[in-house]
């Protein structure tokens, strides 16, 4: 898989500083599983994270801290990572970060002609709703992006715009102020994880979700 | 022995990789202690900063101690940076406290941990080790100019307005943002030969 577009390099420092919210932070994991370019990146600002961390000035710990620490310590032997219970939830999708398994699974919904949504859903509030969107070869839709960002990870088939070709792996980033007429140019249904900042009712109708996005 | 003030940076990484390998291989107490006694102080810091009360910035950088005690065997003193690591474990620590205070109570913190784990293992694509991507990073960014550097550390990860940055390093607005873009940019560029 070749990757032609990349998130923007703040994005990558604010994943690797931990200062995305959980729906952008899953937009980039995305991209990170089929990149191995954006990896390092976020790898070299981890290590910037560290030398950060070593650049601070000291706080004095609470008494004792040390002390209650060792006696914390003889108390534990050797722990292991908690091997978690993965579900199937999004396994039949290809490309996605592991941790998605773990979300409550949710099917695919006919959203307008040739285009199905299946929600991911958050296990917290975030300001930014995370959802897969497939949709069938030769299908032209209007994205209609929002006030907020909106990050849009190619998983399978492609799709073109003014922007370029979007094929696996690739990274769309819109910032609201564009609209792109876009158009599904593979032969196999286009699956891509989107990942949209924008003040809408947790409560609300998908199709009121979708329609700002979607006009057909 | 082991001496609070190593004299380079080199040395210093090195000395806290050998430290951690020691905890993870012989639960060694004094290399804990010494790892202690550098780090809890700075993630406390650090927790402080990120808006953490003293008290639980204090239990933040002891969770952030423990937990290097518990994955010492999951650090790779060949390929990671010590540093760097401790730093991802603070990281994902604040990101659990800060959801502690929004989740339901039965929610699960360790989640944070899975959320970052990507780079486990050979790149398929790529067919580079991780200990030679490490090398390549550490490269990278010992070649990128130290004002460089330091506006990617206030800027991202002390968030730190760049109006604010500006005032702080008593340079024009203008400069803080290009001086960001060009540091992106060469650091990107020096990582370019992956895939
Ligand atoms: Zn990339």
């Amino acid at each position: 898989m070749t990757v032609h577009h990349h998130p923007p390099d703040e994005l990558l420092a604010m994943f690797a500083a931990g200062t995305l919210d959980l729906g952008q932070h899953i937009g980039v994991a995305t991209h990170l599983v089929g990149c191995p370019k954006c990896r390092a990146v976020v790898r070299a600002m981890e290590h910037v994270g560290g030398a950060m961390l070593t650049g601070l000035p000291p706080t004095a710990m609470s008494d004792g801290a040390l002390e209650a620490m060792e006696r914390r310590l003889d108390e534990t032997s050797r722990t292991s990572i908690p091997e978690r219970r993965r579900g199937p939830a999004f396994r039949d999708v290809p490309g996605l970060p592991d941790f998605l398994n773990s979300y409550p699974d949710s099917p695919w919904r006919w959203i307008a002609p040739k285009v199905h949504l299946r929600p991911i859903r958050l296990p917290e509030p975030s300001a930014t709703r995370v959802f897969l969107l497939k949709s069938s070869p030769g299908t032209r839709m209007i994205e209609h992006t929002h006030t907020g960002l909106e990050m849009t990870c190619v998983l399978s088939g492609s799709f073109v715009h003014a922007g370029g070709h979007f094929g696996p792996g690739d990274f769309d980033f819109g910032d609201g102020s564009v609209d792109h007429d876009v158009r599904i140019n593979s032969t196999e249904d286009c699956i891509c994880l989107v990942a949209m900042q924008g003040d809408l009712k947790l409560n609300g109708m998908i199709g009121r979700l979708l329609q700002p996005l979607i006009r057909m | 022995m082991l001496s609070e003030t190593p004299d380079n940076e080199t040395s210093d990484a090195a000395r806290w990789a050998r430290l951690i390998e020691a905890v993870a291989v012989r639960r060694d107490r004094e290399a804990f202690a010494a790892l202690f006694r550098h780090f809890a102080p700075r993630i406390k810091t650090f927790m402080k900063r990120s808006g953490a009360s003293e008290q639980l910035a204090d239990e933040l950088a002891q969770e952030a101690l423990f937990a290097v005690w518990s994955k010492a065997s999951l650090f790779d003193p060949g390929s990671a940076g010590a540093a760097a690591w401790i730093f991802t474990i603070a990281r994902n620590l604040r990101i659990d406290a800060l959801r502690r205070q929004k989740r339901t109570p039965t929610s699960d913190t360790s989640e944070t941990e899975l959320e970052f784990q990507r780079d486990e293992g050979p790149l398929p694509d790529a067919g580079v080790a991780a200990s030679e991507i490490e090398a390549r990073v550490r490269d990278a960014l010992s070649a990128l100019p130290d004002e460089q550097m330091r506006v990617i550390e206030l800027s991202f990860f002390h968030e730190t307005a760049h109006a604010e940055i500006a005032k702080m390093l008593d340079i024009p607005l203008g400069t803080v943002k290009s001086r960001l873009r060009l540091a992106m940019a060469r650091l990107r560029s020096l990582l370019d030969d992956f895939s």
